[in-house]
């Protein structure tokens, strides 16, 4: 059944010109982004569809070309990752079936997109195949957020004391057409449902990709420790923003998912 | 053969310039159209970006760490005569003598 909230998704299908027969792969972008930004712009589409992988690609609540609900529920992470389940419904999506590499869906995810894909495989290990972990955190970033402070910055630029909250409200304001009062309810809605990564632990295959010199990504190392069956790849002289459009990062996840 | 260059383009929101993260190409390559060529970042974000003609790779303008400003030269390439001229081209008397590939090997670094 569709619920309001995954028929006011923008989300779209990307074909390769010359498809391999293998299952689609979903990207969920970070916090602050969109499709365009986090995997359009960055190669990652056309990378995936040259490698003859079909995409997946959606733009959270208040991201993007995505609406952006007024209520702060409409941003939890579980109501994410339902309305992301229910479009996977709409796009055809099947559960694994051994022997059949066209079968379940492979996932990527980057930062905010990583916690999602990380609680959508622990949840699903009948649909998802195989998945890949971008800029992930262990402790969530944007559950030590201070909204108030955010909200006094915002009524008058009045500094921000707390260091991650300061440089998350830099890349707010500087990520290109952000909805900064929506991204503050997701904040709010993260705040309430915090990522707790022993809750439920994925036991599909899972690739964790992060740059060396990235401040916001901490504890890729205990996650991957933390999982089932992990690898790790870190990015030399990679930061948050600049990983994701990184090569190495895309050559790798292409393979990945191929095996 | 003509040689054509390309700029920085604009890439959004008022932005001066951007930093070379890593070529995609290297010198005597054969590039496609929308083939992307360089991996850029700006204080917003990080980009790749795909070539907007075909022709064989002949300089790239600047190293990775590089800041380049936008419309100054990014790449060179040589082009055959007649996809030339759209542009403004700058005549070539002799064909590039290097022998190229007619496809990239991604993974350089």
């Amino acid at each position: 059944m569709r619920t309001d909230l995954a028929s006011t998704l923008h989300w779209q299908q990307h074909e390769p010109a010359l498809d391999a027969g293998r299952a689609p792969v979903l990207l969920v972008h970070g916090f602050a982004s969109s499709t365009a930004l986090n995997w359009e712009a960055t190669g990652w589409v056309q990378g995936l569809n040259n490698a003859g992988r079909r995409v997946l690609t959606i733009d959270l609540p208040g991201h993007g070309e995505s609406h952006a609900p007024l209520e702060t529920d409409a941003y939890a992470p579980s109501r994410l990752r339902a309305a992301v389940l229910e479009v996977l419904a709409l796009a055809g999506a099947r559960t694994r079936e051994t022997g059949n590499p066209a079968s379940g869906v492979d996932l990527v995810g980057y930062s905010l997109g990583s916690r999602l894909v990380w609680e959508l495989v622990a949840e699903r290990p009948d649909l998802f195949n195989r998945a890949v972990l971008g800029g992930m955190s262990g402790e969530d970033p944007l559950a030590d957020f201070d909204l108030d402070a955010a909200d006094r910055f915002l009524a008058d630029f009045r500094a921000i004391a707390h260091e991650s909250t300061a440089s998350l409200m830099t890349l707010m304001q500087l990520a290109p057409g952000a909805n900064t009062p929506a991204l503050l309810r997701l904040v709010a809605a993260i705040k309430a449902e915090r990522f707790e990564p022993g809750a439920s632990v994925p036991v599909r295959p899972l690739l964790f990709v992060t740059g060396d010199r990235d401040v916001l990504a901490t504890g890729t190392a205990e996650l991957a420790a933390l999982a089932a069956d992990s690898e790790v790849l870190w990015l030399p002289a990679r930061t948050h923003t600049n990983a994701v459009s990184s090569r190495a990062f895309k050559q790798a996840a292409i393979e990945f998912l191929a095996r | 053969m003509a040689e054509i260059s390309f700029p920085l383009p604009d890439l959004g929101e008022g932005l001066l310039e951007a930093t070379v993260l890593e070529w995609l190409v290297k010198v005597g390559d054969q590039v496609e159209r929308n083939q992307p060529f360089v991996e850029v970042e700006t204080t917003k974000s990080s980009v790749e970006l795909p070539s907007p003609i075909a022709g064989i790779v002949l300089t790239l303008h600047g190293k990775p760490g590089d800041v380049v400003l936008v419309d100054r030269p990014l790449i060179t390439f040589a082009v055959a005569d007649d996809s030339a001229g759209i542009v403004g081209t700058v005549p070539q008397e002799a064909a590039p003598k290097r022998r190229v590939r007619l496809s990239v090997v991604l993974d350089e670094d």
